[in-house]
């Protein structure tokens, strides 16, 4: 059974946002309007997180690129009352939208803001009507939202990997901010499996994850010089 | 005729059955159906999903990079990266993702218009295409007739490969030399012929460097390739090669995104670039780390020389003359020890490089500046090496048409252009908005009737130029002015006829490679998704009206349509016995390497070719396009193209335009002017990286994440140092009036710690969700390179008020 996993390169990644906007573009993800967005309720599966330090001239700022941690102990799973939120036994943590009551305790008990609640029914004028993912399902108002690892394009790949009576490899799986990293800071795979490269990766010395003391165990690995 | 459940079983069960139906219900039983399950009914709009991913290229940048579209039954619901373009290599940029948002973008016209009220009342007739064919023929015509061709011109903005040798074609075989570019612009083009006396921008072999030193380069966003640069950034170690992964340092006035993603950053005081690229080559001339035989074998004007007007002073003592460590590092506020264990780091590279951007060139010395910080590849030998400045090619197109030329579209030409370039402001035909510039001051200052009719491809100039009250004057005095683009903007108000372009998915283009990539590749732009019914792209249009006015200009453009075109311009890649339709990693390297050694076994080995002219032109549309992936380094006089055969460090052309008494390389001379009364910041505007031309509005991904800080979308901001702004009684996110001298423009003050104290950093190209332009350039001073005419952005002072 794969263990699906990600390892991000902070030291390869330019803050560029492509991430941001192909998953986005993948997972039907709704704009909503700018006074919402005010109100910090701007939905991104996908986030580049900055952090801003110092001074002029001596300014750093960093990237983190956030996906949903996917965590094999998460603590959204835990507080949902009618177990719309769950974790797959490929390591998944999924949502299922029509289970969803909304009480939002998810996202309240998730330490790393990945899950966005739909506060209003989206708008989907006929130009973004147009071009929306036809694999996925758009959501309705009054439900929480996550990242999925792309988890209908491992429903493909499964079947398109049986079609051709060969095993599931590395790159017939990708998720879309995988897919679309121009300096392919991004790598996904299975974690268990030694001939992808996250389960290397993730040992690497500079492989660090997100807020690792709550015990949340995230399969989100981040490589970075300077942690 | 279709069923629902209930009649199904109605008509079963009544045994009346329409004899028309009867296949119908007989399929209906067949299939299994349980007892409580809906009856699948046959009906046409049920017919499973048909996905398709076709190869293209992406138009909306410079970059040019492969795309592949995710087409599902006829629409384009998804943009990926095209694995196997060279370039970018799978990769993609926000702009090129959001891109199935501008495909259906609400404002698209999708036919022609043609002016009811006067210019600026918005009102608007519907024209057919053929309609608007024949007007422009009529206009065209007529204006030919008259013996007045050199009384067009073309005002283009993103426009590269076949569309722009389209439209020069065109011109010419009309009559006329009035092509004008209006397009990003940073000065390099300016370098390479002053120094290497090449026509072309400079190529930078990123891929192999291992230090890459930026002054005011925006690498990571609004550069000739953000994707080019990413990918450079993000590669392996190649160990053999001895390439291990680069380091990028960034010194500018301008906390950027490349600057935060740079294994060092230096900041600063602004204008002073230069300084800080000529303080280094002190140290690398001190300490004796220039590449001396080099320099003695390739390079004149490094030492003194004399002729026959006397003695000169070279570059070397120039520059250990005027920039001696400590006054570079009073000038420029970067430590002594900074600057030395810079030029340290250049040296030792193994592979440096120096790059040149516009918040370096765009000044009244911009050139001059771009020289300084060239001549440090020149002091290392980093030019035509690997991980040097190298000089790229086009692709060996075959042309488009021998050009045949009747006396009128002769006469035409012998006015020459009505604009005169800069002296340093026209090689290889890509440098930018100043020549727009120079057009309407052309047309504002000729006698009226100088041009009759202006036809503008991708071009805004109301919104984009630095003086759009030059522009409005001079559209004035034009009669017919004729506006391809597929949206409404400033200009298109204006316009009396508007013959909206198609959109990049729906047309047959070629995309050839930006110059800043050493290596010929040529993608393909072919129709992702089905245009309007009826519609033509420009391309065909164009076509079209030159077959019609007949003569030589239907001779010299004999092609149906731009899939024609280009199709008979890949004859010439086919015969050429160079290169490859796009292959993946391997096949690429495979193909390097048998070039290398002199071979060529037939394009795309090793899967092989074969197969003559047609195979080969689909396995170029199919894989995306063509690419020769092999650089010959041991080429060295491709970048040594100077009358006298060397690099010229004091080249003979800009000195003979300097003031008698300056040298090229004075710039610590030079006071630099205090801020004037009232005005107390400098104003740095910047292109983001979403945002290289900004003459549309944003698509919604884009709107939500314009920049590196997450409170900001939507609305227009500048980045001002929190200091700064709490002294101005400005909080983070304030509304503010943005004034200078010249003009004003509202936008929300961001605090950004990255904005030097006295700087606003302001991104050009945003507008305020009304539609309000926000564009810092129309607060410019006005100040210009007189040697490359490209406008100034450094030098004007503004303040900012609550609004």
């Amino acid at each position: 059974m794969p263990r699906w996993g990600m390892v991000i390169d902070l030291d390869r990644c330019t803050g560029c946002a492509a991430c941001e906007v192909a998953c986005k573009s993948e997972n039907n993800i709704a704009t909503v309007r700018p006074d919402q967005a005010d109100m910090g309720r701007a939905m991104s599966w996908m986030k580049v997180e900055t952090k801003i330090e110092g001074d002029f001239p001596d300014t750093r700022l960093s990237f983190a690129p956030r996906p949903c941690m996917q965590c094999d102990n998460p603590p959204c799973v835990k507080v949902c009352p009618v177990s719309a939120t769950y974790l797959s036994p490929e390591g998944i943590v999924g949502q299922i939208y029509p289970r969803c009551i909304g009480c939002r305790y998810c996202a309240n008990a998730c330490p790393y803001t990945a899950k966005y609640f739909n506060w209003f029914a989206p708008a989907w004028p006929d130009s973004e009507r147009a071009h929306l993912d036809p694999d996925v399902s758009v959501r309705p108002r009054g439900v929480m939202e996550k990242c999925t690892f792309c988890d209908h394009r491992l429903q493909q790949a499964k079947e398109n990997a049986r079609a051709a009576g060969r095993p599931l490899r590395e790159s017939d799986f990708q998720p879309a901010c995988a897919d679309a990293c121009p300096t392919r800071a991004i790598v996904f795979g299975d974690l268990d499996n030694p001939a992808h490269r996250v389960s290397t990766l993730k040992n690497d010395p500079r492989a660090t994850r997100l807020m690792e003391s709550l015990g949340t165990e995230p399969k989100v690995y981040y490589l970075t010089q300077k942690a | 005729m279709s069923f629902d459940r209930r009649q199904f079983l109605f008509a079963l069960g009544g045994g009346v059955v329409a004899g028309a139906g009867l296949s119908e219900i007989a399929a209906g039983l067949a299939a299994p159906t349980g007892l409580l399950g809906p009856v699948p009914v046959p009906h046409p709009a049920w017919a499973p999903g048909v996905e398709q991913r076709v190869a293209s290229a992406c138009l909306v940048c410079p970059s040019r990079c492969g795309i592949r579209g995710r087409i599902v039954d006829g629409r384009l619901v998804r943009i990926d990266g095209n694995p196997l373009h060279p370039l970018s290599q799978g990769g993609l940029c926000p702009r090129g993702a959001a891109g199935v948002q501008m495909q259906y973008s609400p404002g698209r016209l999708t036919a022609p218009l043609l002016r009811a009220g006067p210019r600026g009342a918005g009102r608007w007739r519907p024209l057919s295409w053929d309609g608007a064919v024949s007007l422009l023929v009529e206009r065209l015509g007529r204006l030919r007739a008259a013996g007045g061709p050199q009384a067009a011109a073309v005002l283009a903005g993103y426009c590269a490969g076949s569309m722009e040798d389209l439209w020069r074609q065109f011109l010419r075989a009309y009559g006329s030399a009035n092509y004008a570019a209006d397009a990003y612009a940073d000065g390099g083009d300016a370098v390479m012929a002053a120094m290497h006396g090449v026509a072309r921008r400079p190529a930078y072999d990123l891929d192999r460097a291992t230090l890459v030193l930026s002054f005011g380069a925006p690498l990571f966003e609004a550069w000739w390739s953000p994707v080019q640069a990413a990918v450079a950034y993000g590669r392996t170690e190649r160990i053999r090669e001895g390439a291990p992964r680069p380091r990028f340092v960034q010194v500018d006035t301008r906390f950027s995104r490349t600057a935060a993603r740079s294994s060092e950053w230096i900041g600063v005081r602004p204008r002073t670039h230069a300084i800080l690229a000529l303080g280094i080559a002190y140290v690398l001339i001190r300490e004796a780390l220039v590449d001396a035989d080099f320099l003695a074998a390739h390079v004149s004007g490094y030492e003194d020389w004399s002729d026959a007007a006397g003695g000169h002073e070279g570059y070397r003592t120039a520059v250990l003359r005027r920039y001696r460590t400590e006054e570079v590092s009073a000038a420029t506020g970067v430590s002594v020890e900074r600057i030395v264990g810079l030029a340290r780091a250049f040296a030792a590279g193994p592979r440096s490089l120096a790059i040149c951007g516009p918040d370096v060139t765009l000044a009244p010395d911009g050139l001059l500046a771009g020289l300084a910080v060239h001549s440090l590849n020149v002091l290392v030998g980093s030019v035509s090496r690997p991980g040097g400045v190298l000089v790229g090619e086009d692709p060996p197109l075959a042309p488009i048409a021998a050009v045949t030329l009747d006396d009128v579209a002769r006469r035409g030409l012998a006015h020459g252009p009505l604009a005169a370039g800069a002296p340093f402001g026209e090689g290889g035909g890509e440098t930018g908005a100043e020549r727009g510039a120079a057009l309407a001051e052309a047309i504002a200052a000729r006698s009226p009737g100088s041009v009759q009719a202006l036809l503008l491809y991708y071009a805004n100039p109301l919104a984009s130029a630095t003086r759009p009250e030059r522009w409005a004057a001079a559209l004035a005095r034009v009669p017919l002015v004729v506006s391809f683009s597929p949206f409404h903007d400033e200009t298109t108000r204006q316009a009396d006829l508007i013959i909206p372009d198609l959109l990049p998915y729906e047309r047959w283009q070629d995309a050839p490679a930006p110059a800043s990539y050493p290596y010929p590749a040529w993608a393909v732009v072919r129709p992702l998704v089905a245009p309007p019914t009826g519609a033509l792209g420009t391309a065909d249009v164009l076509l079209a009206v030159a077959n019609r006015l007949g003569g030589t200009v239907a001779a010299s453009l004999p092609h149906p349509d731009m899939h024609a075109l280009l199709k008979a311009r890949a004859r010439g890649l086919f015969a050429a016995r160079r290169g490859m339709p796009f292959g993946d990693a391997f096949a690429t390297e495979y193909q390097r390497q048998m070039e290398e050694r002199g071979w060529w076994l037939g394009g795309g080995a090793p899967a092989g070719g074969g197969g003559g002219f047609d195979a080969f032109w689909t396995r170029v549309v199919e894989s995306g396009g063509w690419a020769d992936p092999f650089y010959d380094y041991t080429d060295g006089g491709r970048m040594r193209r100077t009358p006298s055969g060397r690099i010229e460090l004091m080249p003979a052309d800009v000195r003979r335009r300097l003031q008698p008494d300056a040298g090229p390389y004075d710039f610590i001379a030079r006071a630099e002017p205090p801020a004037p009364a009232g005005y107390p910041l400098r104003l740095q505007p910047y292109r983001v990286s979403t945002l290289a031309s900004g003459t549309i509005g944003l698509e919604p991904w884009l709107a939500e994440r314009p920049a590196l800080f997450p409170d900001v979308y939507w609305v227009p901001w500048v980045e001002v140092n929190p200091a700064t702004a709490r002294s101005l009684g400005l909080e983070d996110g304030a509304p503010a009036w943005v004034t200078s001298a010249h003009g004003r423009y509202r936008a929300r003050v961001k605090h950004f710690p990255g904005a030097a104290r006295d700087v606003v950093n302001a991104p050009y190209g945003l507008r305020h969700p009304d539609g309000e332009l926000a564009n810092p350039l129309q607060l410019l001073d006005g100040a210009a390179d007189p040697l490359t005419g490209l406008s100034s952005w450094a030098t004007t002072f503004v303040h900012l008020e609550r609004a």
